[in-house]
């Protein structure tokens, strides 16, 4: 049997007992560990080359913020500011004004004129979400954010309103799309 | 005064001892429990128990929920709270369901939401649910029940709070509840716009969003103000303020109570005047006269090369035209450097109260408490320092005798007398009663500049000095007059030779830009430099504008008409650096020692005139210095000329300047229907000889100008004399001729 080594003074001392001729401690193991690696290389892959595959998310994955519309176009959102009282990282700026019979933006008297969320700042907690009394914000599964300027990372009223714009071309949007969750299918 | 007696009050098993007579919301208070409370607000006068949020049950009364805001503590007396009844939980609980039944759910687009009493309260107290499932009564909303005030109506809780305001604080009973019922709504007669000094302040009372001031509407909400608290700067009083701003700019000002000087009220001017900052056309960079074109904007090096040259050129023959807008650091900044600097000691100061009446001082509150009040003087006082106006109300209802000397008082003097009568106070009946009287008090308003010598010399002879009840104020034109005047005092011991001919003339300030005086003198300067805030004040006679900033830009500190100190706060960002930061740079070229910090410069000014207080000292609610015991008899300034009297058939013209005038109100949208309309006031007598009613229009004619205006009939004014606001009255001269 041979004995373990460890540290390289061993193996020096090893190589000079076994005549200079350096041979890997345990030619055995050794051996097995390829083993694994050659294995790996007749099955499927599990890593995903992003990014033109995407791993689905959760379906409650808090991503990319949205305002949404009622149905006949007005804005949800009245620009009460309370997202931006609950919002922890004080990353959301609401400035309000007055509807007009010309200007109507959302039902009632109030309108957001200005909503903006800073994402560099954003810690993705949902509290504005939860804050919102007319379902007007909601976490959206998008999380690909990144930008090459800080400044185009505050995000205006109108690029919430609008569709995210998928910024990186995406190979399987089936895949991409998220899946049906268990509970869902199985219920 | 003795001491009051003690009674011993049980609330929610707790003991407490108060003075017998203390309301059972003091009490409790005092006990540390609370009573919550909608329509309860002592400065409005005896409780109502309108709104029945604070029910209590008590011991020994009727076996039903008592409503403790009407209640005083007896000896004796077990209260229990919601906290240990059930009785007075339940029916705090129906009180807040019953309030919500129509009120509406829009607290996301109510202004008041976050601060709201309502809203607390309904959180603590009420219920969690609804169990109303019917509509709601709606009303048309807002309607704006004034430029600068809007209701909404669906909102209300007809507390009460603001019609009591209306009919007992202020006295003008303009707002008022119509209908009955379900129905009962808060409005003003015929829908007219709710005018008056004091209007504001029912946004401040309303325990809910139905009163609402219009400027800051939707712009902000509660939780992301940024309180500064300072003081107002647009009056001689002094009213302590809470300056609410966001993201660097103004929104709203509220008042923060000063017990001793306005009681938590604040006129119109000081609430809603601070738009003037944004006015468009604000001077933001200086401003050089080019003779073609009128002025070009240069940068601030250029500038400061400028004002230097233009100090030096005049070699002296300088003359500073100061406005008494200016903080006491500022004006000693300017002074020091024209004095030390440039050996030049002559100054235009605004209307000055005299040290002579340091001897009578106390505090505006001593009105309240007073039994004689004599008013002296042309201007009403509402006019000149409305908070004293309120606190003469106070006086009155409290059933103290005011008695006013002057053109339209209850003794009518004619114009430019005022001195004269004050001297006669000395003897006779009122005089009398005035030396007898404990708690009596004196106040100048209008009427000639020297007023406040006058006023000392009389209160010598009265033996105010001795009396701490007593007191005598001077209500001067200017916010800071007197800080300023101490101020360039104290800059500099020296005295210099009138500058002739005059070299270069500066003008500090919008007042001193507005004034005819000033005006005339710029015509005699060879060049002028002015600082103030708006295009209009500067074009077309000054050489170099410097931007200047308003009371709400600087730090520093105003002295008030008691002579108390505050402290004023930069609550805003000026669009351009303040005085003292640009004075002290001039300051350096003439080798004149001056600090850019404001309480630096105080503590050098301090040193020589206040005493040696410190910024530290005076704190956010500024104390009132002691009396300065008279070292002599007061001298007494000559008698201002009296006016010739009109000759037959004409009208002696007394002219006074409005509350809501000048450069700032000037620039505010929503304070333009409080500005006087074109009317001239003609007493009885006159308007019967001339055969005018009321509204009627009338011309008035003096020397070839003539100007068209309605006539409103003054019945307790003086015959023979016509009184008209300076906006209206611009060049008449002082006997006019008035006919249909």
């Amino acid at each position: 049997m041979l004995r373990i080594f460890r540290g390289a003074g061993l193996s020096h001392r090893f190589a000079r007992e076994t005549g200079g001729l350096v041979v890997s401690p345990q030619p055995v193991d050794t051996l097995k560990g390829f083993g694994v690696t050659f294995k790996q290389i007749f099955k499927k892959p599990l890593t995903m080359q992003y990014p033109e595959h995407k791993r689905p998310v959760y379906p409650r994955f808090r991503g990319r913020h949205r305002l949404w519309r009622h149905e006949n176009g007005l804005e949800k959102c009245v620009g009460c500011s309370l997202c931006a009282a609950a919002c922890p990282a004080d990353c959301i700026r609401v400035v309000a004004a007055e509807n007009t019979a010309e200007n109507r933006v959302s039902p009632g008297e109030r309108y957001a004129r200005i909503y903006e969320i800073n994402m560099s700042r954003c810690i993705f907690c949902g509290y504005c979400e939860l804050a919102c009394p007319f379902d007007a914000i909601t976490l959206g599964n998008e999380y690909e954010l990144a930008e090459y300027d800080r400044d185009d990372q505050i995000y205006t009223k109108d690029m919430l309103l609008a569709e995210p714009i998928k910024k990186v071309p995406v190979a399987d949007a089936e895949l991409y799309d998220t899946p049906i969750p268990y509970y869902r299918a199985h219920s | 005064m003795s001491a009051p007696e003690l009674v011993t009050v049980t609330i929610d098993e707790r003991s407490v001892q108060v003075p017998k007579g203390t309301g059972i919301v003091e009490t409790a208070a005092a006990a540390g429990i609370e009573i919550p409370v909608f329509c309860y607000e002592p400065r409005l006068g005896a409780a109502v128990g309108a709104c029945r949020m604070c029910l209590v049950e008590v011991e020994g009364m009727p076996p039903k929920p008592q409503a403790g805001c009407t209640l005083f503590a007896q000896d004796g007396m077990v209260v229990k709270t919601a906290r240990t009844s059930e009785m007075a939980r339940v029916a705090q609980n129906a009180t807040l369901e019953f309030i919500l039944v129509n009120h509406p759910l829009d607290c996301p687009v109510c202004d008041k939401g976050g601060e709201c009493p309502l809203q607390d309260l309904t959180f603590r107290y009420g219920p969690g649910n609804t169990r109303m499932t019917f509509d709601k009564r709606t009303f048309e909303k807002p309607i704006p029940i004034s430029p600068a005030i809007s209701i909404d109506r669906e909102r209300c809780i007809l507390c009460y709070r603001c019609t009591r305001f209306s009919e007992s604080v202020s006295e003008d009973n303009q707002l008022v509840a119509v209908n009955r019922g379900a129905q009962t709504m808060i409005a003003t007669f015929e829908d007219e716009p709710y005018t008056g000094a004091f209007t504001g302040n029912v946004t401040e009372l309303c325990p809910v969003g139905a009163l609402l001031p219009t400027q800051p509407r939707f712009e902000i909400r509660p939780w992301e103000f940024q309180a500064v608290p300072s003081v107002c700067g647009l009056c001689p009083v002094g009213c302590n303020i809470d300056v609410d701003q966001r993201e660097g700019k103004i929104k709203r000002i509220l008042s923060r109570n000063h017990p001793e000087v306005d009681e938590g009220w604040l006129c119109d001017k000081g609430r809603f005047g601070f738009s003037h900052l944004y006015a468009e056309d604000r001077i933001t960079d200086p401003l050089r006269r080019v003779r073609s074109r009128g002025l070009e904007e240069i940068s601030w090096e250029d500038a400061l090369d400028d004002a230097e040259r233009l100090l030096r050129e005049a070699n002296g023959r300088i003359a500073v035209a100061l406005s008494g807008s200016e903080t006491t650091e500022d004006a000693y900044a300017l002074a020091k450097l024209v004095r030390k600097g440039l050996g030049a000691h002559t100054a235009m100061l605004p209307e000055e109260i005299g040290g002579g009446l340091d001897a009578f001082r106390a505090p505006l509150s001593a009105i309240r408490d007073a039994e004689l009040i004599v008013v002296l003087g042309e201007d009403p006082v509402v006019e000149r320092a409305p908070i004293v106006d309120l606190w003469l109300r106070k006086a009155r209802r409290a059933g103290a005798e005011i008695v006013e000397i002057g053109p339209a008082g209850d003794v009518q003097i004619a114009p430019g007398t005022t001195a004269r009568a004050c001297r006669k106070l000395k003897s006779g009946e009122l005089g009398d009663r005035l030396r007898a009287s404990e708690r009596a008090i004196l106040i100048w308003s209008g009427g000639g500049a020297g007023g406040g010598s006058h006023l000392a010399a009389l209160a010598t002879d009265l033996g105010f000095a001795d009396k701490p009840g007593c007191g005598a104020f001077f209500l001067p034109e200017t916010a800071n007059g007197r800080g300023v005047a101490e101020a360039w005092a104290a800059a500099s011991d020296d005295e210099g030779p009138e500058p002739e001919p005059l070299g270069l003339l500066i003008v500090s300030g919008d007042e001193a830009a507005a004034n005819p005086n000033v005006r005339a003198l710029a015509e005699q300067a060879e060049r002028v430099l002015a600082i103030t805030m708006f295009h209009s004040l500067a074009v077309g006679w000054a050489d170099l504008v410097l931007p200047g900033t308003s009371y709400l830009e600087r730090e520093g500190t105003y002295v008030n008409v008691e002579g108390r100190i505050q402290r004023l706060r930069r609550t805003a960002i000026p669009p351009a650096p303040d005085e003292l930061a640009w004075i002290a740079q001039l300051a350096s070229r003439f080798e004149v020692e001056l600090s850019p910090s404001p309480s630096l410069v105080f503590a050098e000014l301090s040193e020589r005139v206040f005493g040696g207080v410190t910024y530290e000292d005076l704190g956010e609610e500024a104390r009132l210095p002691d009396r300065v015991p008279l070292e002599a008899a007061p001298a007494e300034s000559a008698d201002e000329p009296v006016p010739a009297k009109a000759p037959g058939g004409t009208l002696q013209l007394l002219r006074y300047r409005p509350l809501f005038s000048g450069a700032a109100v000037e620039r505010v949208p929503e304070l333009q229907f409080q500005r006087p309309a074109p009317e001239i006031e003609l007493s009885v007598k006159d308007a019967k000889r001339l055969g005018v009613r009321r509204g009627e229009p009338v011309s008035v004619r003096s020397n070839g100008t003539s100007v068209q205006l309605r006539a409103a009939i003054n019945k307790r004014l003086k015959a023979g004399v016509a009184r008209i606001a300076d906006d209206h009255a611009r060049d008449l001269h002082p006997t006019v001729e008035v006919s249909k």
